[in-house]
């Protein structure tokens, strides 16, 4: 399967990383090619702010090319990872600066979100994006909505019941349940991203 | 809480929306349980897929160049943390002498700077207690003479008063006592008046020996009755208040002898004092 052929590759990438050998920089560089749509385009839907997006898209490489040695592939896959040391710093630089407004900037961001082109990477990962966003929708709106907020805005459980205005039980619940959906919905199409 | 209270917590966790409280006895579970540790995991793929859901998008060109020559040049220098790179560099400089205090070492000579001041303030105290105490003997020394000098210029005062007030009265009379034998520049005046108060005051005595005093006698005939004692001053001033028995009051001699001190019943030395006939 080319997923896993790309999980072995990138797996391979980050031990040549961490290795801080003469291939390393090739590989970093290689990752970034690899990686830099998903994570750049998570990183400005957290935070709404191309400048703020590359500056921390820059952090995150350099915390990989630092930090590649942490990764242990029995554990985790490459795409997890990655991912989740990006949208970790969007989060947190989301929540060091100052102000959270996010409306105003929201239309330059969408005219910011520059579509991307057919790269061979990411045909594979249109693919993966066409099955999280089938499973995505056949979640009930409010499931679907607690989990962006919970995960683009940073949001926790009871800042999420204080915006909606809902019991926190509820917020509870509801998240727990979407997750779970999402996560049936994922496995019965045999779908973990690498 | 059950394991599946956990178990349950961890969809949330994995999108970090847990709140602070829930988060810690999460943590502590996940520390102790390997179970919830290996479902974890999936969880955390689950949540990472949301990232496909944000619209890909393609940073500027020169994020990549930015990166891959910032990963250079911590390949070329892999120490980034300033303070080591700091000492590295006064190491390989010679001219650079090091001049970095680990925090410990700024409050250990922070400390000894401190000790070194006590010791010196405690020293400079003990002194200026020692001074003060000098100080303060010598005052009351001073004083106390002041005080005994002011009492006896009082006395002297008291007497002068008494002298004078005696002097002022009607009938009242005054001896001279010239001196003789062993004290040939002493002299005294005694002023009595008819009631038979008297006060003598006498100049030019010479000092008197330890355990010895002058005493002044009423001789009437040849008998001589014993009066008071006194001790004349460094200057050999000397002063006396009495009252002259009435039987020597018309033709009694006047004298002074050197006595043990209290006084004799009848003289034991020769005449210092004496007036006319």
């Amino acid at each position: 399967m080319r997923s896993e052929q790309s999980h072995d590759y990138d797996v391979e990438l980050l031990q040549a990383v961490a290795a801080h050998d003469e291939a390393a920089e090739t590989a970093l560089a290689q990752l970034y090619d690899r990686y830099r749509l998903i994570l750049f385009g998570v990183l400005v839907r957290i935070l709404n702010n191309r400048e703020e997006a590359e500056d921390v898209l820059q952090e995150v490489f350099l915390q990989v090319w630092r930090r590649a040695a942490d990764f242990d592939p029995n554990r985790g896959r490459p795409f997890t990872w990655l991912v989740t040391l990006a949208r970790s710093r969007g989060i947190d630089r989301l929540r060091s600066l100052a102000s959270r407004e996010r409306v105003a900037a929201m239309s330059g961001a969408e005219e910011a979100a520059d579509v991307v082109s057919d790269a061979a990477t990411d045909a594979i990962r249109s693919e993966q994006r066409g099955v999280v966003n089938d499973a995505l929708s056949q979640l009930p709106e409010e499931q679907k909505r607690l989990l962006m907020l919970a995960y683009f805005d940073g949001l926790t459980q009871s800042e999420i019941a204080e915006r909606l205005g809902a019991p926190l039980g509820t917020v509870k619940t509801r998240m727990r349940s979407g997750m779970m959906k999402l996560r049936e919905l994922l496995s019965a199409r045999g779908q973990y991203f690498d | 809480m059950v394991h599946e209270d956990y178990k349950e917590m961890l969809a949330a966790h994995v999108l970090s929306a847990l709140d602070a409280a829930d988060q810690r006895v999460l943590d502590q579970h996940l520390s102790e349980c390997a179970e919830c540790r290996r479902e974890l995991a999936d969880w955390e793929n689950t949540a990472a897929s949301l990232a496909l859901s944000a619209r890909p998008v393609e940073p500027s060109p020169h994020v990549r160049d930015r990166i891959m020559s910032a990963a250079r040049r911590e390949k070329q220098d892999p120490q980034p943390d300033p303070r080591a790179e700091r000492d590295a560099r006064s190491q390989r400089d010679p001219r650079v002498v090091p001049f970095r205090q680990s925090r410990r070492e700024v409050w250990a000579s922070f400390g000894q700077v401190g000790a070194i001041a006590a010791a010196v303030l405690c020293l400079v105290l003990i002194i200026w207690i020692i001074v003060l105490w000098q100080q303060n003997r010598a005052l009351r020394r001073n004083m106390d003479f002041m005080s005994r000098d002011m009492r006896a210029m009082q006395e002297e005062l008291n007497r002068s008063n008494e002298f004078v007030t005696i002097l002022s009265t009607p009938g009242a009379r005054v001896a001279s006592l010239a001196g003789t034998g062993p004290a040939p520049d002493a002299t005294a005046q005694l002023v009595y008046d008819r009631t038979g108060n008297a006060v003598l005051m006498a100049n030019g005595l010479p000092r008197v020996p330890q355990g010895k005093e002058y005493q002044l006698w009423f001789i009437v005939g040849n008998r001589p009755i014993p009066g008071r004692t006194f001790a004349p001053d460094d200057v050999g001033r000397g002063e006396l208040s009495i009252e002259i028995p009435r039987q020597a009051l018309e033709s009694a001699v006047f004298a002074v002898t050197l006595e043990p001190a209290g006084g004799s019943t009848a003289p034991t030395s020769a005449i210092y004092l004496r007036s006319g006939l």
